[in-house]
């Protein structure tokens, strides 16, 4: 990370430039990848593109159900794919690419951005309690919600949402984070001493990215299954 | 400033709006030129199966009910051929019987007509020998009372009538 941001101010509101174009080249590489795997679609199927996308959606779909009735998960499917495909690419950019100009990274993790994982966790936890309200009406949904087991667990509940809020949100940004700040440390440790120092941190740089693609991939789907957690326990009255 | 020991930056709500929009096409873009055309595919699938299925469970009755009126028709014919053949035993032994009466009708007819006419023969020759034996004895009354006869002479009398009836006879 880098301490130098480049932003600019509209309307009482902070941009923050650098993030804001890494989060669009991470959305453009998910759209072009996966308009590209879905073309030229057979019923019957003939290509590996086609059968890498069937896969990765059956997976979604499955992470998405967890333990939903068919009928429930059927409108969260496609939220489910594209945050699970959209996050996963996320925390693997930041590994393969960062750009700098002018001491400002432009292309890096977007997840290493907490307000990019804060809108994400945004969206989930909107999305749940808009299900609840459409699900169980919304006195159902407040009761299911906020009342049970006890009257008295009010506070507990409106808290509960909150930290449910933060923790989904402050989770998948502290991962990638971290791993980045720990990617930047070997790197410029690397490079302090010359050949030396290369030659021997290389291995560690390694072994840390790799941790890093498996840690990018366990936090898309952990993202997406405790969104489908914090959904089905909306709608479902306990 | 808080956020700034929370999360090591000063919150940019402006970038926050700006991955709320940013998500919120990326969704929208890949359900209008995926997602659709994925669902639609998957859809056929699913028809196509369930068709598939039941075609094969159609097609799968019919060839039952195929095998099974072959296998009638196949016993009937097999009924047909016994009973042809049946038949045309029967016939045949009819025919046979038929056949081996009227030779036997026809044997007896035979046999009985030559009876008949050997009889007839018998009885036309009986009464030839009897008007024979009748003029005879009336040609050997009228010697006898024609000439007194000598024992000597009546030897070669007798014989010569004898000889007389051979010779009629053969002219006979």
């Amino acid at each position: 990370m880098n301490d130098k941001i480049s932003t600019f101010f509209l309307g009482g509101l902070t941009f923050n430039i650098g993030n804001m174009v890494a989060a669009t080249v991470a959305a453009a590489i998910v759209l072009v990848i996966v308009v590209w795997l879905s073309r030229n679609l057979q019923v019957r199927p003939t290509s590996k593109k086609q059968a890498v996308l069937e896969s990765i959606i059956d997976f979604s779909n499955t992470t998405t159900r967890g333990s939903m009735s068919d009928s429930d998960a059927a409108s969260f499917k496609l939220y489910g794919f594209v945050l699970f495909v959209l996050i996963f690419v996320s925390n693997q950019l930041g590994l393969m690419l960062q750009v700098d100009v002018n001491g400002v990274t432009y292309v890096k993790s977007p997840t290493a951005d907490p307000m990019f994982t804060m809108t994400l966790a945004l969206f989930t936890i909107a999305l749940s309690h808009y299900a609840g309200v459409k699900k169980l009406g919304f006195g159902g949904y407040f009761k299911n919600t906020y009342l049970e087991p006890f009257v008295f667990w009010f506070p507990l509940a409106l808290f509960e949402e909150f930290s449910n809020f933060l923790t989904l949100g402050l989770r998948l940004f502290g991962v990638i984070y971290a791993g980045e700040i720990l990617l930047k440390l070997v790197g410029g440790l690397a490079f302090s001493n010359g050949i030396v120092t290369i030659i021997g941190l290389a291995p560690i740089e390694l072994i840390w990215q790799a941790f890093s693609i498996f840690l990018g991939a366990i936090q898309a789907y952990v993202f997406v299954t405790l969104t489908s957690v914090y959904i089905n326990g909306k709608i479902s009255a306990e | 400033m808080l956020s700034q020991l929370v999360f090591g930056a000063e919150l940019a709500y402006g970038t926050m709006l700006y991955y709320l929009v940013l998500f919120l096409v990326l969704v929208l873009l890949i359900k209008v030129f995926a997602w659709k055309p994925i669902n639609k595919m998957l859809n056929e699938r699913t028809q196509q199966i369930v068709s598939d299925i039941d075609s094969a469970k159609q097609k799968h009755q019919e060839a039952d009910s195929l095998a099974k009126q072959r296998q009638d028709e196949l016993n009937k014919s097999h009924d047909e051929a016994s009973t042809i053949i049946t038949n045309a035993k029967q016939a045949g032994q009819k025919q046979q019987e038929q056949i081996v009466s009227d030779a036997q009708s026809d044997a007896q007819t035979i046999k009985d007509n030559a009876h008949k006419s050997i009889e007839q023969e018998r009885q036309d020759v009986l009464a030839n020998t009897k008007n024979d034996v009748a003029n005879l004895s009336i040609e050997i009354a009228s010697k006898i009372i024609q000439k007194e006869l000598k024992a000597n002479d009546q030897k070669a009398l007798i014989d010569s009538y004898i000889e007389g009836l051979g010779k009629q006879n053969e002219s006979r």
